[in-house]
């Protein structure tokens, strides 16, 4: 019933998109062949080929790109002990696909483009049969690269590498902005300029279809059978090669991310006492695990933005811009400090360590979570800033991360996020990885309260800046960074209080036992 | 749970039954703080629950029926880990580890990821890390849950050595044949109601059973189990 209602409300947010998209596609779809068409036909066929490809790619990498399938190769390991020919599992998936809301919504971009490349009503049946076909090839090649990567993700260390993919290319993604603002558009179009020119994409099965669909609009009627025979072989082609992968993959006899045994590192932890202990422990697991791992260089991305906002215009990064850029990185404690633990929280709880033990620890692992971006931004500022400015902003962000730190532990506490059951999804329900509208106004509240209570050690470790006298930083970044670290003690002083009044709750709320 | 009151003595092997969902896993998290209980107490070890829960995990061993490891970490690392939480030194950490590794059979898989593992191999794993620190009462819910014969065996040995030795088990699990010979008592529950307890000898006895029927036949008799006898009607 959840599931449903879930999917309900899913569709209700999708279809108007899909619907302004489809008609907005099938207007450039058509206003592009006709505008091309009168520019110069010779390249009506090497674009549309191009485009078809990049579609094509994207589509069948959309689990990769997006961490969402366009259109599903269909997991029939389930129905393989029924008496049912492989080919027909394949066909029963592709026409399966054929109702996925991406690919109706593909529909009338087609229509509206074979309309487009028809230069007579006749000829529209053709062009149109031509564009379905590529569709078709499109949604068998998908199905391949879906039951490709089906295959693999058995493999758990193939799995954690394209989790960490996925997250890196999101992060690169991100980044797109600042690329294209830098030159990158230019060089793009040089690129796809060299493409149309050469027409190498020619070789590109995704555009046999399409191409067929050209030259049936210009009443070629050998090309189109030519093109359009090879497509069908394509297509003939992919669903042999599906059906043949998921006899193997299914029945295990394929080793598709090889062999190979995983072995860790030394076993004994290294680190000191307790806290030591468990934040190797956390270090440990963050490096191993894809997801967290790649928030590492996820980090980065925040001083990165900010940066190529603030010398946009100047080209430099002015003193107080550095300050705020300091305060900013700090500030990004504020996540959950139990994150990392997810259902293993019932573990943690259940070690005879002091609590006040074990936030420290959390904190300290938040904070080498977030060095990279710590760091990121001293490195960057070292070319846009004067250097001697570096020592300031390392302690700005510092006595920030501190305040920040020791505030989240309320939060985390009083409005622990709830942990997947395992096997379960994490992304559903009352796992939604939200702390509720209760955590957002008390984290915005601290968030608030962080930059006020930060803000006056921040102004003491830039205060010789103002007298310029750098000599001064001797006595004010210790005396700040001492003030941060006192704040910090009180907090998580309070915070311990707290959370051994309400282990019990802060339990079962994780475990959604309440 | 519906007032449910008992006493297990010192070095004794405790079975606590029942049908799922009576509750044996609530009692469970209660008993180690995992769950707040509405009304009443517990006291293990002379230490009350609601007062002194660090002092209580510190002479207590838990083996959760789900099994929440570090799924991240080798084997291997995890109990390093455990020890060294327990406040173990590095040396003595190290002792223990290979240890118990060796003799639940995991010497092989310690530096696999946990992740990795079976179920049987994380149930050792888990109940290795519970026995670590050498608690002085262990929690066991279902321990032979996916564990093959032969390292049941050695777990059950195990277990019943360290009840010699003083420590206190309380023990849950499905598997009534494996509970009538490994307990000294048992309490059988059944909708959050205790409705038994005492040895098999004194239970048959109150209940007026048989002398000779077995835990399997007493334990249905008291939770009024209803078992369908008749066959499906389109087989054979």
């Amino acid at each position: 019933m959840a599931r449903a209602r879930e999917r309900a409300v899913g569709l209700a947010l999708l279809l108007p998109g899909l619907l302004f998209s489809s008609l907005f596609g099938s207007f450039m779809a058509y206003a592009a062949v006709r505008g091309a068409e009168a520019h110069d036909p010779a390249i009506v066929l090497p674009l549309i080929s191009l485009i078809a490809t990049g579609v094509g790619i994207s589509w069948m990498l959309s689990p990769l790109l997006a961490g969402v399938a366009l259109s599903e190769s269909h997991d029939v390991s389930r129905l393989l002990h029924f008496p049912l020919p492989l080919l027909t599992l394949v066909a029963a998936s592709l026409v399966g696909n054929l109702l996925q809301p991406m690919v109706l919504a593909a529909l009338p971009v087609l229509a509206s483009l074979s309309l487009a490349l028809s230069r007579s009503p006749a000829a529209f049946p053709f062009t149109l049969a031509g564009s379905l076909l590529s569709l078709l090839f499109l949604l068998a090649a998908a199905q391949v690269s879906g039951l490709l990567l089906h295959g693999l993700s058995r493999r758990r260390r193939f799995q954690d590498v394209a989790v960490f993919l996925v997250i890196g290319l999101g992060f690169l993604m991100s980044m797109a902005p600042i690329v294209l603002f830098s030159g990158g558009a230019r060089f793009l179009g040089r690129v796809a300029r060299g493409l149309v020119g050469s027409d190498l994409i020619a070789f590109s099965p995704f555009a046999w279809g399409l191409r067929a669909a050209v030259h049936a609009g210009r009443g070629e009627a050998l090309a189109f059978l030519g093109w359009a025979g090879a497509q069908v072989a394509a297509i003939a082609g992919a669903a042999a090669a599906s059906a043949a992968l998921i006899e193997r993959i299914y029945r295990g006899e394929l080793e598709l991310a090889g062999g190979g045994r995983e072995e860790a590192g030394r076993a004994v932890m290294r680190l000191p006492g307790r806290i030591g202990t468990l934040l190797e422990k956390d270090l440990r697991v963050a490096w191993r695990d894809p997801a967290t791992k790649a928030t590492l260089f996820l980090s980065c991305a925040t001083p990165l933005f900010w940066l190529f906002v603030f010398t946009r215009t100047s080209g430099e990064l002015s003193p107080l811009s550095l300050a705020m850029l300091s305060m900013l990185v700090g500030a990004s404690a504020f996540g959950n400090a139990f994150g990392l633990e997810g259902r293993g929280i019932a573990l943690l709880f259940g070690f005879p360590v002091e609590r006040w033990r074990i936030l420290v620890a959390k904190n300290l692992s938040g904070f080498t979570l977030r060095l990279p971006g710590l760091v990121t931004l001293l490195v960057m500022a070292s070319f846009l800033a004067p250097r001697v400015l570096l020592p300031a902003a390392a302690i700005g962000a510092l006595s920030t991360f501190l305040v920040a730190a020791g505030g989240d532990n309320y939060v985390s506490i009083l409005f622990p996020m709830v942990a997947a059951r395992p096997g379960g999804n994490p992304y559903g329900g009352a796992s939604a990885g939200s702390r509720g509208l209760g955590a957002a106004a008390l984290g915005g509240l601290f968030f608030l309260a962080t930059l006020v209570v930060a803000a006056p050690l921040v102004f003491l470790a830039w205060l010789p800046m103002l007298f310029e006298l750098p000599v001064l930083w001797v006595v004010s970044l210790p005396l700040a960074l001492a003030g941060a670290g006192a704040v910090y003690a009180m907090l998580v002083a309070g915070a311990a209080r707290v959370l051994e009044r309400r282990e019990t709750d802060l339990l079962q709320r994780v475990l959604g036992e309440v | 749970m519906d007032h449910v009151s008992f006493r297990v003595a010192r070095g004794r092997f405790f079975g606590f039954l029942g049908p799922n969902g009576a509750g044996k896993s609530t009692t469970i998290k209660m008993l180690t703080g995992l769950l707040r209980p509405t009304e009443g107490e517990a006291t293990i070890e002379g230490h009350p629950l609601a007062k002194e829960l660090l002092a209580v995990k510190r002479v207590i061993g838990v083996l959760p029926e789900e099994l929440p490891l570090y799924e991240r970490l080798t084997g291997e690392e995890y109990l390093h880990f455990a020890g060294r939480m327990y406040g173990l030194s590095r040396e003595e950490t190290r002792r223990r580890t290979d240890e118990l590794l060796a003799f639940l059979s995991l010497e092989e898989e310690r530096g696999k990821l946990i992740v990795d593992y079976s179920q049987g191999m994380r149930k050792k794993t888990a109940l290795a890390a519970a026995l670590i620190h050498s608690p002085r009462v262990l929690f066991l819910d279902e321990p032979l849950n996916g564990i093959d014969p032969i390292s049941g065996r050695v777990v059950t040995d195990l277990l019943r050595r360290l009840a010699q030795k003083g420590v206190t088990m309380f023990f849950t699990s499905h598997v009534l044949d494996v509970a009538e010979r490994l307990c000294d008592e048992v309490a059988i529950i059944d909708r959050g109601r205790l409705v038994a307890q005492g040895t098999l000898e004194q239970i048959r006895a109150q209940r007026e059973v048989g002398q000779d029927a077995t835990l399997e036949d007493v334990f249905l008799k008291l939770v009024a189990a209803d078992v369908r006898r008749e066959d499906l009607s389109w087989i054979g």
